[in-house]
């Protein structure tokens, strides 16, 4: 299937004896928006890091793009050029300004030019709305700044897939809609997403697809409005009994 | 990192191969490395120029120039200087050693050059006049002398307990002190002491006579041997042997004392006179605390990176360097280095390369530790970050986690520069003319432990402030 972006076939995780992901079958089309919802615990960062071997699979297979990630002889540093991640706390490295922390990976694995990076990461900073903030110090943004920054460094490499795990969990409530904003906007233009996240109006907005997981395994999954109004599944509706009684 | 890491390795093997490099040349054109004591008067002792002489001193200095070969005198201890000996570290050693059967084991020795006994010496006051009055009392003696062997070859009969020094002036010290109540050492030794205002009076007849000899290692150096027996016959014949017992021995050695005994013993004084002395003293630890940085930095550093990436094996090499070398004390490391390595291989490592040997791998260790400990301190999220946008290891490591890293690092390396510089002192034991044994030299000779020791520690203080201030100030302009 040439359109298919990520096709994860019986992908088993353990980390000792916990296993923690179960035969996860999972699949996203060129274009798609995929919000994976579930539990804490239930293995949702997991597979998502699996998704660029920041976790090594045990079992199974993960390709991207027709490229096996699960291979240990695929040049991982290539595919992860590719697959933007954007993680709970943000992670900006400390040690740079906020536009170092954008130029860093296409200048030093010879993307883009010095001056070409700078006008890039400018020009990123203004889609998410921070143009005054390239000379600023990671330290010195709010956590909203800085998580829209984390998006920017992720685009500043062009990949065709972001990962975003709990991009907004970590942020005060009057955070989360910029981020949100941001995210939108990515994806109203075209940008393949897998999205953990608990902000289920975002999932109902965005999403061509909620993925509900529980105990490591694909419990449910389809259109937003069937998951949310018509779950099937009786963990799916305590699921969302929970959290959107919250 | 790449670029980096090749200039620390190339650094780092410049730096043995010069070692390397410089080994040789000590054996060139027939200059033997002849290993002394640091104090043991008449026969060798520092004058108050800290130059070596004694009869022990011009003999072999007489004999060499008879003979045409030069000698390079290292002042390592008379025990020290034994094992350097058998570990083939020097060629021969000449201090005032009894021959023995127990030594020709192991040494070849000269046709013997001095004839002594051992007597007994006490404090003035002291009301001991014999070998009886020792009963339930402590003898000093220093390490590994034949006054020792005596000592101890007697003491069940006379019911004394035996207590050991490597000096002879903490020997004299502990007697005068009243901690022993005598002490046993060759007579030509005691008597030359008595007379030069040791504040010891001698109270029985030489006893265990025995020959001095000039030694070499049994088998080796057979050329050298044989010129120091046919450059001691010249002398003999020629008066000048004579000539050298009488200036130590007889009435003028007298003089020669009384002039150095009216020495300004003042601290300035004391500073003054030695000045030349401590001057190479601090150069000499100030050469070998900074190469020993530069090389256990480099080494921590590498030993450090290699304890985070990602294979077991590098992070298993890690460890064990870091165990083994911060486990063993540094005074194990370099006599293992300096007197263990060689007598194993037969190669000789001179002792400033044996010393920073031993610095670079025990600082090393402990550096890698920090090294090790600062990169993990660096929250993993950071690597996470740097990888999933799709840098290598190395490239992460340098650009994003290192940065960060060494600034959790900064303290601890100012920390090991001061502990380096105040462990190059115990690398005295290995005869290496530094602060420390600069000082011990000195009290050799004119006994003024609490002041010289003082001025020593004074000096040490001083550098550590020294460097203490040169790290802040990087310090300060790292975290700009
Ligand atoms: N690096 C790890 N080492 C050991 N156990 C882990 C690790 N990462 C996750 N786990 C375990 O895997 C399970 C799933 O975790 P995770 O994927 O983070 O769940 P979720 O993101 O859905 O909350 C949990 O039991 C967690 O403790
Ligand atoms: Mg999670």
């Amino acid at each position: 299937m040439a359109n298919l972006k990520v096709d994860v076939s019986d992908l088993n995780k353990s980390f000792g004896d916990n296993h923690v992901l179960k035969g996860i079958d999972f699949k996203v089309a060129n274009n798609e928006v995929v919000v994976l919802i579930g539990p804490s615990g239930s293995g949702k960062s997991t597979l998502l890091r699996c998704l660029n071997r920041l976790e090594a699979p045990t079992s199974g297979e993960v390709s991207i793009d027709g490229r096996d990630i699960s291979n240990i002889k695929t040049n991982i540093d290539q595919a992860r050029e590719n697959i933007g991640m954007v993680f709970q706390h943000f992670n900006l490295f400390n040690n740079l300004t906020v536009g170092q922390n954008i130029e860093l990976a296409p200048v030093e694995l010879g993307k883009l030019s010095k001056e070409d990076a700078a006008a890039q990461a400018k020009k990123l900073l203004a889609t998410v709305g921070l143009e005054d903030k390239y000379d600023a110090k990671p330290q010195s943004l709010s956590g909203g700044q800085k998580q829209r920054v984390a998006i920017a460094r992720a685009l500043a490499m062009n990949p065709d897939i972001m990962l975003f795990d709990e991009p907004t969990s970590a942020l005060d409530p009057e955070m989360v809609g910029d981020v949100l904003e941001v995210m939108k906007k990515l994806a109203k233009e075209g940008m393949t997403m897998v999205v953990v996240t608990h902000e289920m109006g975002f999932a109902k907005e965005m999403a061509d697809r909620v993925v509900f997981m529980a105990d490591g395994v694909v419990v449910e999954e389809g259109k937003p409005e069937d998951v949310f109004d018509h779950p099937q599944n009786e963990r799916t509706k305590a699921f969302l009994d929970k959290v959107i009684n919250v | 990192m790449k670029i980096r890491l090749k200039l620390f390795f190339a650094l780092f093997f410049a730096s043995l191969g010069l070692f390397a490099w410089q080994a040789p040349t000590v054996h060139a054109e027939t200059t033997y490395t002849i290993g002394t004591d640091v104090t043991f008067p008449p026969f060798v002792y520092a004058n108050s120029n800290n130059k070596y002489v004694g009869i022990d001193m011009e003999l072999i200095r007489s004999i060499a120039k008879e003979e045409g070969f030069k000698v390079d005198i290292k002042p390592l201890g008379f025990n020290a200087a034994v094992q350097s000996l058998s570990s083939g570290q020097i060629d021969g050693v000449i201090a005032g050693m009894t021959i023995t059967d127990e030594r020709k084991q192991t040494l070849d020795f000269s046709t013997p050059y001095y004839e002594s006994g051992i007597v007994m010496a006490v404090a003035p006051s002291s009301k001991i006049t014999s070998l009886k009055g020792l009963k339930g009392k402590t003898v000093a003696v220093k390490t590994g002398t034949q006054g020792a062997a005596y000592a101890n070859s007697i003491k069940d009969k006379y019911g004394f307990k035996v207590v050991t020094f490597d000096d002879s002036d903490n020997v004299y010290n502990d007697v005068k002190t009243g901690n022993s109540a005598a002490c046993f050492d060759d007579s030509a030794v005691l008597n030359y002491g008595v007379k030069t205002g040791l504040g010891l009076k001698v109270v029985t007849k030489p006893a265990d006579v025995g020959q001095y000899g000039f030694a070499v290692k049994k088998g080796q150096n057979q050329k050298l041997l044989k010129m120091f027996n046919a450059g001691l016959a010249k002398l003999k014949k020629n008066g000048k042997y004579d000539q050298i017992i009488k200036k130590y021995t007889g009435k003028t050695a007298t003089s020669k004392t009384t002039k150095s005994n009216s020495e300004d013993r003042t601290f300035l004084g004391l500073l003054r006179q030695n000045q030349k002395a401590i001057l190479n003293g601090i150069l000499e630890t100030l050469k070998l605390t900074i190469v020993s940085i530069i090389c256990a930095t480099i080494f921590g550093i590498l030993v450090g990176l290699l304890g985070v990436l990602p294979n077991k094996f590098a992070r298993g090499a890690s460890t064990t360097i870091i165990y083994i070398f911060r486990g063993l004390p540094l005074l194990v490391l370099a006599l293992f280095i300096y007197n263990g390595i060689p007598s194993l291989t037969g190669t000789k490592i001179p002792a400033f390369v044996a010393g920073i040997i031993t610095l670079t791998l025990n600082e090393g260790a402990y550096t890698a530790a920090f090294v090790k400990g600062g990169i993990d301190a660096v929250d993993s999220g950071q690597m996470e970050a740097a990888r999933s946008l799709g840098l290598p290891f190395g490239k992460a490591m340098r650009k994003v986690i290192l940065p960060q890293g060494i600034k959790i690092m900064v303290p601890s390396f100012i920390n090991q520069f001061i502990i380096t510089l105040k462990d190059t002192s115990i690398l005295s034991i290995i005869g290496i003319l530094e602060l420390t044994q600069t000082g011990k030299i000195i009290i050799a000779r004119n006994l003024e432990g609490f002041k010289v020791w003082a001025i020593i520690a004074v000096i040490y203080l001083l550098i550590i402030t020294l460097l203490t201030l040169l790290s802040k100030w990087v310090e300060r302009r790292i975290n700009d």
